[in-house]
């Protein structure tokens, strides 16, 4: 696009350059090199001019007419302004002349360092932000030294008061940016920061309940310019240029964000944003900065464990994995190995799934292998992902106008809060969002087209779609297979009845296909809402996308494709390495319901146990139980033995992200007592079995085995996942870790590509088969996720207790009207087969007839299989209505 | 040149009867300059707080790397020094340290003075490790020692009434008041300077403020 733009010559203390048209002053003259101090401007903000750090003498050589302006003599000459003006909000001219070396200047930077100083209070040694403090590293280039203001004159305030649980306010040390405020209302769409009082008075207050009430607070103590936004979690921990600073991801949801882990003495102080412009610029949610607590939680098991006689007793390596392994050679003896299941969690990193699934294919011999607790198997997103995924080389932060973005069921903000800031930012980029949701999600007041879609429709909707797109005409498939069947198949439909099972207008659906034949680009958001509440009709919903995605002729372009919002950090990393049923293998939910008739059982990072009341029993049932964890989760006591894993900060390996993005991360702690790498566990585990795999010595070997042997992974090695040092961002005395955040990124990773990217594609497409909306007695459940649960990981930071959300029932107005009850009221809720009381929440967006109860939260733990049928349930007046 | 030899075996033949200086150490010690650098201590205040307020510069002007300082934060319960932060944790290892006086410079509010104990020896390495408790001087007669407990509540004119808008009245909820005032009697010449400083109901005043 850059090289699109016009560009215009300027020149920078006498120094000729060409910047884009319409550049603002502060970065055209990042092109020489200089840097001009800011403090309200920032790169991903709008400019206010609110602290005039930044003026600097501008100039005219050119005339209106273009002609160069000449003195009498006739010699060019420059027409300086009669005023500075702030560089941040002013845009280039041609021929325009900018000058910041004269005393003029320097003297205006020098002043307005001395008034910002005037009311600070200067503690510097005892401030959080010392050390990485723009107020300090400006005042030590360009401020006085020396103030002529009595120090006696200082304007104070009570030291820091709590916005929140998370986020320190100490105004005193406030200079009034905005850029706070401006974070809150612009980035994060969330305007609960503002501005109180006037004059030397002024302060930063927020107006929600609970107070500051954002994913992505945090944020703002990165881009505050000065010590007045500190965090709870790294408040007098140590002495920013103490900590070691190492590259790493986001460990909760599936975007991959950057990363920097500050450690010192053996333990994490802060988490700090890598700036990544593929994958989530400079920003991450307060989930990912302030989760990292379970890495040094008292309860980490730091030793193998042996079941006897109902107890558990510590153990060592070789024991512990001599008695699985034995164990597990009597299971094959005496009932196959069929007789034997693996749950892979999707946390783990690739190099542990990859010899974990070679152990269970190769070594052992069984096919009952799955990853997937938190997204129904089977839907064949896999493969869709593999035929058109998101090109690679794409970049969701150049969406703008243009593109459409059609999400299907997404809940952003809740499951991939990163990813909700760049759709934002797409959008007011100019971008268009469709969204179907049948309840009210975040991302609702950002779309222009929302649509409120019957939950369980979501197939029947894409199916009409494709119906409308074709039209009576057969678009050109190209040498993809089952094009034919596929353009008949749809042909069948019956526009009307399937826009009725939608419960969508007509006028809606029109729209959406307008949309499609204008866009430039179309990236398709899968929800894990729509795959489950399509529930039978899930496979139907991923055919008929990968066939939009195909009819409309985008499937391989640049920054188009399916992104599936997958559940976990590497719930696509753990699928690429096999970790799904395959020949005929047992699904997890055939696993835990007991259908797979399995003896014996080996589970990696996942807790069915709690997330599935129902599968207890059969584990309880199963002759063995092997668990490899972090924590003694309620299926760690269920099993015979525990095997402790260490934590992604103690290890160094790779995850793929939803973009297929695979990333390194690097060790930062030694593990907790004797845990150990999940992959070495499983390395050892082979040679117990007898398997023996030269050459897998370091996560480095295991990268080259997976290089060599998966095929998407051709190349990616260890050496070829970190590339040359890029710099997005240009800073202020080339500081790379600037205000907390890391601007250099070594670690950016490499994309696989889809096939559709091919010269030649040649995937299959298929005829979405749709199934009847099941339909049954009661309510229909849409289960929601919420940020912060429960889960094993994100329950062991105390920090966010007061945020995590206690159980709940949404319902839509009218049900709840008919039923009598207001917001707050206790219902009864009975929902497979079991009883909760939970306060109801109206919510508007909200189809009649479904209700929404939240997983993984407290007094409600219903999370019954996914995938496999659609969950209805009876709601009941708990207390008598108010007398009106 | 045979000058200079002549010149050079006087000085020596002159010292070969001058009296010896034997100072039979440990029973007599020599005593040190003014300015001798010699094993740290952590200073108090005259009301006992810990003058240390646990801001690593120490540690990061130290050469040798010898300062390891962990903060925490002072609460009105348990209360070491002025303001927000102190030292949990300072420890100086005495191998590595070479006496060069540079934390003592660092140091923003005169913590850590280099004193003239040099008798630092000692069988272990461990040893060698002074803690907070062996840097630290007792508190001066009278004074309480740390950790203290803060009674008084935050003096009105640290708040600032304009700015009560959108908040209720006295502190918000969960909040910490981290404002130190001590007794009249008890304060300090630091902290009654701090005190005054943060007094701004007066106009300007010359001389008081020089004086
Ligand atoms: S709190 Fe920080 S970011 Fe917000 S206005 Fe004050 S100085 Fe700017
Ligand atoms: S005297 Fe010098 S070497 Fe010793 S602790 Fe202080 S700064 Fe370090
Ligand atoms: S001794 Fe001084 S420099 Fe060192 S941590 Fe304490 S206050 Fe800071
Ligand atoms: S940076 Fe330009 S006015 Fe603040």
């Amino acid at each position: 696009m850059a090289n699109e733009q016009e560009m215009v010559t300027i020149f920078v203390n006498g120094e000729e350059v060409e910047v884009p048209k319409g550049t603002l002053v502060v970065e055209a003259t990042k092109a020489v090199d200089l840097e001009i101090p800011v403090f309200c401007y920032h790169p991903q903000l709008e400019p206010v001019g609110m602290c005039r750090m930044c003026l600097v003498e501008t100039g005219n050589s050119l005339n209106r007419d273009g002609t160069a302006m000449v003195d009498e003599a006739g010699n060019p000459t420059v027409q300086w302004g009669p005023k500075l003006v702030p560089a941040c909000t002013t845009p280039v001219n041609p021929g325009m002349h900018i000058r910041t070396n004269n005393d003029r200047v320097e003297d205006a930077w020098r002043g307005t360092l001395e008034f910002l100083l005037t009311s600070h209070p200067l503690d510097c040694p005892v401030c959080d932000k010392g050390g990485e403090c723009p107020l300090q590293d400006l005042t030590f280039a360009y401020g006085p030294d020396m103030s002529r203001f009595y120090k006696r004159n200082k304007y104070h305030f009570e030291k820091p008061i709590p916005l929140g649980e998370l986020i320190w306010l100490d105004r005193e040390r406030c200079i009034y940016c905005s850029r706070c405020v401006r974070f809150c209302e612009d980035v994060a769409g969330d305007p609960v920061l503002k501005f109180a009082g006037r004059n030397r008075g002024q302060e930063i207050v927020t107006d929600s309940v609970p107070p500051f009430d954002s994913y992505f607070s945090g944020n703002t103590t990165d881009i505050c310019p000065v010590g007045a936004l500190t965090t709870e979690d790294f408040r007098f921990k140590a002495r920013v240029w103490e900590l070691t600073n190492v590259p790493s991801l986001d460990p909760f949801d599936a975007v991959g964000s950057n990363i920097m882990l500050g450690t010192r003495a053996d333990g994490i102080k802060r988490v700090m944003p890598r700036q990544n412009d593929w994958v989530n610029g400079i920003w991450i949610s307060d989930k990912a900065r302030f989760g990292h607590h379970f890495v040094g939680s008292s309860d980490r098991l730091t030793t193998p464990l042996i079941k006897e006689n109902g107890e558990f007793r510590d153990a060592t390596w070789q024991e512990a994995l001599e008695l699985v392994a034995a164990r597990l050679g009597e299971t094959v003896e005496a009932h196959g190995a069929e007789a034997i299941g693996a749950l892979i969690g999707d946390r783990i990193a690739n190099e542990d799934a990859f010899l974990a699934v070679k152990l269970l294919r190769d070594a052992i011999g069984t096919p009952n292998i799955d990853s997937r607790l938190h997204w129904p198997t089977g839907t064949g997103v896999e493969e869709a992902v593999a035929k058109v995924g998101l090109s690679s080389g794409s970049n969701l932060a150049d969406l703008g106008a243009g593109t459409v973005i059609l999400a299907i069921g997404t809940d952003l903000e809740e499951e991939q809060p990163s990813l909700y800031l760049t759709v934002r930012d797409a959008v007011q980029k100019g971008a268009q969002l469709i969204l179907t949701q049948s309840r009210s999600v975040k991302e609702m007041h950002d779309a222009q087209t929302p649509l409120r879609i019957v939950p369980g429709a979501e197939a029947h909707f894409a199916a009409l779609l494709l119906r409308v797109l074709f039209n009576d005409e057969k678009p050109d498939f190209g040498k993809l297979g089952g094009g034919d069947e596929l353009y008949d198949g749809i042909m069948t439909l019956h526009p009307r009845e399937t826009l009725n099972q939608t419960g969508l207008s007509p006028e809606a659906v029109d729209d959406v296909v307008a949309a499609l034949g204008n866009a430039s680009n179309l990236v398709v958001l899968l929800g894990r809402e729509a795959v489950v509440n399509a529930g039978a009709n899930a496979p139907a919903l991923v055919d008929a996308l990968v066939a939009l995605l195909a009819a409309s002729g985008k499937a391989g372009q640049l920054n188009s494709g399916l992104l599936p919002l997958l559940p976990h950090n590497n719930s696509q990393g753990v699928a690429d390495m096999g970790a799904l049923p395959s020949d005929g293998g047992a699904t997890s939910d055939a696993m835990l319901s007991g259908e797979a008739g399995l003896r014996a059982m080996w589970i990696i990072a996942s807790d069915p146990a709690a997330e599935r009341a129902a599968s207890r029993a059969t584990l309880e049932a199963l002759d063995f139980l092997v668990v490899q964890e972090l924590f003694m989760t309620e299926t760690a006591q269920l099993a015979d033995v525990v095997l402790p894993a260490a934590a992604f900060a103690e290890r160094d390996g790779t995850w793929t992200s939803l973009m297929r993005r695979v990333q390194r991360y690097e060790k930062a702690l030694e593990p907790k007592g004797a845990a150990l790498p999940d992959w070495q566990i499983v390395r050892r585990l082979a040679a117990a079995l007898g398997a023996d795999w030269p050459g897998c010595y370091t996560a480095q070997d295991v990268a080259a085995e997976i290089a060599k042997s998966v095929k998407a992974y051709k190349g990616m090695t260890y050496d070829a996942l970190r590339g040359d040092p890029v710099a997005w961002t240009k800073n202020a005395f080339g500081h790379h870790i600037y205000s907390g955040t890391s601007f250099l990124n070594a670690w950016y990773g490499q994309q696989w590509a889809t096939e559709a990217e091919g010269r030649r594609p040649k995937y299959d497409l298929a005829t979405p088969a749709l199934q009847e909306i099941e339909r049954g007695d009661g309510f229909r459940v849409i289960f929601q996720n919420k940020q912060y649960d429960n889960g094993t990981l994100i329950a062991r930071t105390e920090l966010l207790d007061g945020r995590r959300s206690s159980g709940f029932v949404k319902m839509s107005p009218e049900d709840a009207a008919g039923l009598g009850i207001v917001w707050g009221d206790p219902v009864h809720v009975r929902v497979d087969g079991r009883d909760s009381t939970l306060p109801v929440i109206i919510d508007e967006a909200l189809v009649r007839g479904a209700i929404v109860l939240p997983r993984q939260c407290s007094d409600v733990n219903a999370t019954p299989a996914l995938g496999t049928t659609a969950q209805f349930a009876t709601v009941e007046r708990a207390v008598e209505a108010m007398p009106a | 040149m045979l000058d200079a030899m002549i010149k050079g075996f006087g000085t020596t033949l002159k010292t070969m009867f001058r009296k010896p200086v034997t100072i039979s150490y440990p029973e007599v010690k020599r005593p040190v300059f003014e300015r001798f650098r010699g094993r740290h201590e952590l200073k108090r205040h005259d009301n006992g707080l810990e003058r240390c307020i646990g801001c690593s510069l120490c540690s990061a002007a130290c050469p040798a790397d010898a300062i390891y300082v962990v903060p925490a934060e002072n609460t009105n319960e348990a209360r070491y020094s002025p303001g927000e932060r102190y030292a949990e944790t300072y420890e100086i290892n005495m191998l590595r340290c070479i006496f060069c006086g540079y934390c003592e410079e660092a140091c923003p509010v005169d913590a850590i003075v280099l004193e003239h104990n040099y008798e630092l020896a000692s069988y272990s390495r461990e040893a060698m490790i002074y803690t907070k408790d062996m840097l630290i001087v007792p508190p001066p007669p009278g004074a309480e020692g740390t950790p203290q407990q803060s009674y008084a509540p935050p003096p009105q004119f640290m708040e600032n009434p304009s700015t009560h808008m959108n908040r209720a009245e006295g502190p918000p909820p969960g909040g910490r008041i981290t404002t130190y005032v001590a007794p009249e009697e008890k304060v300090s010449a630091y902290v009654r300077r701090s005190l005054l400083d943060a007094d701004r109901d007066g106009v300007i005043d010359d001389e008081e403020y020089r004086s």
